[in-house]
């Protein structure tokens, strides 16, 4: 048994590890005692739900934590195997004070972790996350007496959920969509819920697979070869893949052709049928995203990258939809939380009320050319060099976003500059109407951000 | 040796010394030992009724997964259901957790063999020195155990133990039954059981309750009197109280006369070995010779043990017995299983009173009678070796016809006998005397007190 736990797990949105060299079921036990402090301290709760993906190491860790947090007096609501959107739905819908699933995501399969939400569906933010980390690196949990030890209650997660959208979605036509789970956490509701509400599903590699030994967990373009190929042989009228829990999507059309988040984001919004409020984006998000939502009638606004902003920011603009670059994107009509499940089933529901095709949808939205460098900066200065550049940038031009880095919006681009949270480097993001622009951009800030670089060192 | 399980698995107060991390840390020892056993260990846990069975057996569970063992939760049931299962649906081992009549804020583990038995102290010691020399072995990530649940647990074990007596002769009797569960785990197996015997059935505190507000969950007179007084209210055939985890019952006859233990014992022995024509019946030395009177009358013969039940069952187990017990209640039937068992008690002496077609006072009656006095002396645990030698040197105490060394010390003399043993689990010396002449049994047991007192304070320094 390990006897410390490495900081190091605790991440901004999550707690991620190897398991049995960063992560132990001791950890998650503490873990889990942290939570539950939290929950009965700094939100004066006393429930929590839990559930586990596919991996292999999910039931040590999940049982571990359950331990941990009823040794503090809090009752578990235990959903068992699921996918996240299952025990997130779960944990909704019993008004629980939080809610948490164990899973490392998109990880290979030696990794796992967990990750937590308030019972309204909005991710913790990662202030609030570290102080379950506090709690556990200062081993300071409370732990109840006897007489109020938590209890367990096991409940199963499939039918209340897949009636939740059977409700919801009819479709007039009979469409046909390939779904790639990748062997993860989505075999276990996807299928099910695709074919009760009607829709016909072309599976691929829709049999659980803790090895992920089909095709990696991460949606990637590169790892969508077979997907492509079984939504052209079949004639889908899309085909969709989801990442190892179930929080992102990747749309593919009825061409083969990937779609971006921007994209899906954009399709959504103009043929979703959804209210006309506040569109969350992030700080990476295409320059279409508001010239092609804009005109009619949404609000943009713009939020750090992170997934867990998304849900928060959306709760609290009662926005009617949020993209996050990286694959995560809400409809909170059906709920806030960023189950990937919602994505597929509104753009069949788009394709049931339109004579186009996928394709010929996306045909219409303009893509720019992007370019991403990478700036060496030590470490040690890269906020410093990051914050004078704020300063420097924002009194030369009128239209910036200084929430995560700094955004310049530009006659024909646009630019991001921002640390990299994790290795010694500033990143610049660059989209522009031409490459020659993207060029002129890129060179620009480069010379700008090495100057300051140089200042500061 | 001998640290962590005492008699009874492991105990501990909740959340202090029988904590999560604790039981985190112990059951991968245990998993450790059974995967250097069995290539692909599967282990059954159950719990009784305790507040803290879910945050145990989610620990539990966890440490045993974590050492590469499949898991399987067969939910709250009484001990002998999960001794029942492991031993009927190839477990390789189980996991009971309860600390059986301990007040409530207890809990504890319980480590049962594949073959339905508590663990032997031998293995027992072999996990204590896994988990103390830290040689706990974690499976990587790929061998991680799976977690499941099996639900059938109590209706598997309701069948089968239907199968073992006439079902037909006892609900001919339509017997009323007086069952205080106690808010134990029987709760879950025992109304039902009775009831599919045509048994009408007068409930007690037959709702799980983990706090025990009904009763003390320890089957002693003193906490029975509800149960004493029901039983000729309604007119009951007979009362029985069943204690925490359901694998001792205490019966009370018709009249709501408490009946001891022994009583019940030497009924069920007599029964047996009568209709046996002989066979061997083993039981403690703690027991009283009316026991030993019944089963030599019909032609058997007694093994006595030391005391604790898997020594009693595995002694049953080895010299093929027909039948074995316990004085506080717990009755061991091998047709069905080798491991106390109050279901089976229950059922056992219904049967006999159909059978014989008598009262269960008339029963009782025809067992001779005897009166045991128990008392406690205090002794440092680090001397009672040396003590319990010194009071073996000394034995021309009264001249004994007989001497016993399995378990302390027996003497036996023409008007009963006394028994001078260490306690396992407190810095005691307990003494039990029996005789026909309940002044004669007191004389015993002080003169004894004395004796071992003088040698106490002679070792003290």
């Amino acid at each position: 048994m390990s006897n410390t736990i490495s900081p190091h797990i605790f991440r901004a949105y999550d707690i991620r590890g190897l398991y049995n060299k960063d992560i132990f079921p001791e950890t998650f036990y503490y873990i889990g005692a942290s939570a539950g402090t939290y929950l009965k301290q700094d939100l004066g709760g006393k429930h929590l739900t839990v559930g586990c993906d596919i991996r292999k190491s999910s039931p040590t860790l999940v049982h571990s934590f359950i331990a941990g947090v009823t040794s503090t007096g809090v009752d578990v609501l235990f959903t068992g195997t699921t996918s996240f959107g299952q025990t997130l739905f779960k944990g909704w819908k019993k008004n629980q004070d939080l809610i948490s699933f164990v899973t490392a995501s998109h990880l290979p399969p030696e990794w796992n972790g967990i990750k937590f939400y308030y019972g309204d569906g909005v991710g913790l933010p990662e202030e609030e996350l570290m102080k379950i980390r506090d709690y556990t690196l200062k081993n300071s949990q409370t732990l109840s007496n006897w007489q109020e030890i938590g209890t367990v209650t096991q409940t199963e997660s499939n039918k209340d959920y897949s009636q939740f959208f059977k409700d919801r979605c009819s479709f007039k036509n009979k469409l046909r969509v390939a779904i790639d789970c990748g062997g993860a956490s989505m075999t276990l509701s996807a299928p099910e819920v695709f074919a009760n509400v009607g829709l016909e599903v072309i599976p691929v590699f829709c049999e659980p697979d803790p090895l992920f030994s089909k095709r990696p967990s991460d949606p990637k373009p590169q790892n969508l070869d077979v997907l492509i190929k079984k939504v052209k042989e079949n004639n889908c009228d899309f085909g969709v893949a989801f990442d190892g829990d179930g929080d992102r999507s990747v749309i593919v059309d009825n061409s083969g052709k990937i779609l971006s988040a921007d994209q899906t984001g954009i399709i959504i919004g103009k043929l979703g049928n959804l209210n006309k409020g506040t569109v969350i984006v992030n700080v990476e998000c295409s320059k279409a995203v508001k010239e092609q939502l804009e005109p009619l009638g949404y609000r943009i606004k713009q939020i750090p990258v992170g997934h867990t902003f998304l849900t928060l920011e959306a709760k609290k603009e009662n926005s009617p939809l949020g993209i996050e670059s990286s694959g995560h994107l809400i409809i909170p009509n059906y709920f806030l939380f960023d189950d990937a499940i919602v994505v597929p089933l509104k753009i069949a529901e788009i394709l049931d009320n339109t004579k186009l095709s996928l394709s010929e949808i996306v045909k219409e939205i303009p893509i720019y050319p992007t370019r991403k460098e990478e700036i060496p900066c030590p470490d040690e200065i890269k906020f410093d060099v990051i914050d004078k550049l704020k300063r420097k940038l924002s009194e030369e031009y009128s239209d910036t976003n200084l929430m995560d880095g700094i955004r310049i919006n530009l006659e024909n681009g646009w630019v991001l500059i921002r640390c990299s949270n994790t290795s010694p480097v500033i990143r610049l993001t660059t989209e522009a109407d031409s490459e020659k622009i993207v060029d002129e951009i890129i060179t620009d800030f480069k010379e700008k951000t090495e100057e300051i670089i140089k200042q500061v060192k | 040796m001998g640290q962590l399980f005492g008699t009874n698995g492991i105990r501990g107060v909740v959340n202090q010394d029988m904590n999560a991390k604790f039981c985190l840390e112990i059951s991968s020892a245990i998993g450790t030992y059974f995967r250097k056993k069995f290539s692909s260990p599967k282990i059954a846990i159950g719990t009784d009724a305790r507040l803290s069975n879910s945050m145990l057996r989610s620990a539990v569970a966890a440490g045993l997964l974590a050492t590469g063992c499949k898991v399987v939760d067969i939910g709250i049931v009484p001990s002998p259901v999960v001794q029942y299962t492991v031993k009927k649906k190839d477990f390789s081992a189980g996991i009971i957790i309860t600390a059986s009549h301990n007040p409530p804020e207890f809990n504890g583990i319980k480590v049962i063999a594949e073959d339905g038995t508590e663990l032997s102290k031998e293995i027992e010691d072999k996990i204590e020195l896994i988990y103390f020399n830290k040689e706990i072995s974690l499976v990587d990530w790929q061998e991680v155990g799976t977690y499941n649940q099996y639900n059938d647990a109590i209706d598997f074990y309701r069948q089968n133990i239907l199968s073992t007596i006439d079902v037909e002769l006892i609900k001919r009797k339509k017997f009323h039954i007086v069952l205080d569960c106690g808010g134990g785990a029987g709760c879950t197996v025992t109304p039902k059981l009775l009831k599919d015997l045509g048994c009408e059935v007068t409930c007690l505190f037959c709702r799980l309750d983990g706090t025990f507000s009904g009763r003390n969950s320890e089957p002693l007179i003193k906490n029975l009197s509800e149960l004493l007084k029901k039983v000729p209210e309604v007119n009951a055939d007979f009362g029985v109280a069943q204690d925490g985890d359901a694998d001792r019952a205490i019966f009370v006859d018709e009249n709501g006369k408490y009946l001891l233990g022994d009583k019940t014992l030497a009924l069920a022995a007599k029964y047996f070995t009568k209709r046996n024509k002989g066979g061997i019946i083993v039981t403690p030395i703690t027991s009283s010779s009316c026991v030993n009177d019944v089963v030599i009358k019909y032609g058997g013969t007694v093994i006595q043990t030391a005391v604790g039940s898997p020594i009693v069952a595995r002694t049953m187990i080895d010299n093929n017995a027909l039948f074995g017990g316990e004085e506080n209640g717990g009755l061991i039937f091998p047709d069905f299983q080798y491991c106390r068992d109050s279901m089976m008690s229950i059922l056992k002496i219904m049967e006999i009173m159909a059978i014989e077609d008598k009262t269960l006072s008339e029963l009782i009656s025809e067992i001779p009678h005897y009166d045991m006095f128990k008392i406690k002396v205090a002794c440092p645990n680090d001397i009672k070796k040396t003590v319990l030698k010194q009071m073996e040197e000394n034995i021309e105490i009264g001249k004994p016809t007989r001497i016993d060394k399995t378990d302390g010390l027996k003497l036996y003399f023409r008007e009963g006998w006394v028994l001078v043993r260490p306690s396992g689990t407190e810095p005691i010396f307990r003494i039990y005397s029996e005789s026909d002449d309940p002044k004669q049994a007191e004389n015993l047991a002080f003169e004894f007190k004395e004796k071992i007192e003088e040698i106490i304070s002679k070792n003290r320094n």
